[in-house]
C-alpha cells in the first residue's frame, strides 16, 4: 500500500471511529494452535457502547459473557458470576485499550506499535506490532483487517509461537441504541 | 527420640495401607498393563471447557489435550477470550513447560499440575498389585513415583492417587462414548481444589 493509500485508510477508520458511539455484532472466535487438527470455534455477540463499555458473549458451545468495565472484568460462567479486579495490573489497562481500539480499529495513533498496511482485494489489511516487551511476550502482532468503509472485519491476535485466536465480525450494526444494563452482570 | 518412637510405632499401627482401610481384595491378575483411553487418539482434539474452583475463587477456560505421538501429550490452558494460560508438553520421561503465564509460574502450582496432567494423559500404566470390590477391578499403580489406583468396571472409570496411605486426589471419568469421557473431574482432599471438566467437541 502507498503511503497516500496508508493516510487516506487512518482517516477513513479515525473519522468512522469517532462517529462510532455502539456497536453491536455477531462473532466467531478462531482458536488456532498448530498441534491441533481443527480450530477451536466459539461463537456469540458483541456489544460496544463509547466511550469504554465492552462486553462478549459468548453462546456456542457454551456459555460465558464476560463485561469491561472501568478496572474490572465481570463474568458470567454459565450462571457462575464473579469479577476480576484489574486495577493494579497495567498490562490488562493496555490490553483494554487495545480492545476497545481494535474493535473500532483506531490503533493508529499510538507510539506502541510498528505499523505495517497491505491490500487484500477490496479490503485493507494492517500489522500493529507491539514495541514493548510486556505485551509482546504473549502478543506477537495485531492484525486487523478493514472493509472500505473503514470498519473492521477481522482481528487477529498472533502469539509469538504462530498460534493465533482470529476474530471475524458479522452482522455488524453501529449507533443502534444499547442499554446500559446490558453491561451489569 | 522415645517419643518419636512411639510415635512412630502408633503411627504404623494405625494407619494400615490406602488397600487395607479400603478393604480392597488382594487378586492375582494376568493383565501387566492398563490402559487409560481417554487421551490416545492422536487424530482426535480433546477441548473441554474447565471450571476450577480453588478454596472460593471459581475459574474457567478451556483445557485442549491433544496426543501428539505415543507417549507424548500437548496440555493447554487458556481463557475463553483464546489468550494462552499455559501449554505444557507431558511425555514418559519428561515435562515441558512451553509457556506459562508470569502471573501462574510458581513452583509448587506447577508441580501440581504436572502431577495431575500427568496421570491425566498416561496411556499405559504398568500394574504392581491387583484387587477387587464390589463391582471393581482395581489396579495399582505408579506414576512420578505416586500410587495410583485405577478402578475399572465396564470400562476405566475412577483413578485414586494416594499419599500418606490416604486418599490425595480423586479422577473420575463419566458419561463416556468412544472412549471419550465428556466429563472429567480431579478432586483434591488436602487442599480445596476441584477441576471440573466438560467436553465440547
Amino acid at each position: 500500500m502507498s503511503s497516500a493509500e496508508a493516510d487516506a485508510l487512518k482517516s477513513l477508520v479515525k473519522q468512522q471511529a469517532k462517529t462510532t458511539k455502539t456497536i453491536t455484532s455477531e462473532f466467531t472466535q478462531y482458536k488456532h494452535m498448530d498441534f491441533l487438527s481443527n480450530d477451536i470455534v466459539t461463537k456469540g455477540n458483541l456489544h460496544f457502547k463509547a466511550p469504554n463499555l465492552v462486553k462478549w458473549s459468548y453462546v456456542e458451545p457454551f456459555t460465558y459473557s464476560v463485561i469491561f468495565k472501568n478496572e474490572t472484568l465481570y463474568i458470567n460462567d454459565e450462571g457462575k458470576k464473579s469479577n476480576i479486579d484489574m486495577s493494579s495490573s497495567k498490562l490488562f489497562k493496555q490490553l483494554n485499550t487495545l480492545i476497545i481500539k481494535s474493535i473500532k480499529g483506531d490503533m493508529f495513533d499510538t507510539e506502541e506499535f510498528t505499523i505495517e498496511y497491505y491490500k487484500a482485494g477490496n479490503n485493507s489489511l494492517v500489522y500493529f506490532t507491539p514495541k514493548e516487551k510486556k505485551s509482546a511476550s504473549f502478543i506477537e502482532s495485531f492484525h486487523l483487517t478493514f472493509n472500505d468503509k473503514g470498519d473492521v472485519e477481522i482481528v487477529k491476535m498472533i502469539e509469538p509461537s504462530g498460534d493465533y485466536t482470529k476474530i471475524v465480525f458479522s452482522n455488524k450494526v453501529l449507533n443502534n441504541p444499547v442499554s446500559d444494563a446490558l453491561f451489569t452482570n | 527420640m522415645r517419643y518419636l518412637l512411639i510415635s512412630w510405632c502408633f503411627l504404623i499401627v494405625s494407619c494400615g495401607s490406602f488397600s487395607k482401610r479400603q478393604q480392597l481384595t488382594e487378586q492375582n491378575t494376568s493383565t501387566e498393563i492398563i490402559i487409560n483411553p481417554y487421551f490416545s487418539d492422536a487424530s482426535q482434539d480433546y477441548v473441554y471447557k474447565a471450571s476450577i474452583q480453588v478454596y472460593n475463587n471459581n475459574f474457567g477456560g478451556l483445557l485442549i489435550v491433544k496426543k501428539i505421538e505415543d507417549g507424548n501429550h500437548r496440555v493447554v490452558f487458556t481463557t475463553e477470550m483464546g489468550a494462552k494460560l499455559f501449554d505444557f508438553t507431558i511425555t514418559e520421561t519428561d515435562f515441558k513447560v512451553n509457556y506459562i503465564l508470569d502471573e501462574l509460574d510458581k513452583k509448587l502450582l506447577i508441580n501440581l499440575l504436572k502431577t495431575d496432567f500427568k496421570a491425566l494423559v498416561q496411556e499405559q500404566s504398568v500394574i504392581s498389585k491387583s484387587f477387587t470390590k464390589d463391582n471393581y477391578q482395581i489396579h495399582q499403580t505408579s506414576i512420578l513415583g505416586k500410587k495410583h489406583f485405577y478402578y475399572v468396571s465396564e470400562q476405566l472409570d475412577q483413578i485414586i492417587r494416594t499419599g500418606y496411605r490416604k486418599e490425595k486426589v480423586h479422577f473420575f471419568f463419566t458419561d463416556i462414548s468412544n472412549n471419550i469421557a465428556k466429563n472429567v473431574s480431579i478432586a483434591h482432599s488436602n487442599i480445596k481444589l476441584t477441576i471440573s471438566l466438560k467436553s465440547i467437541l
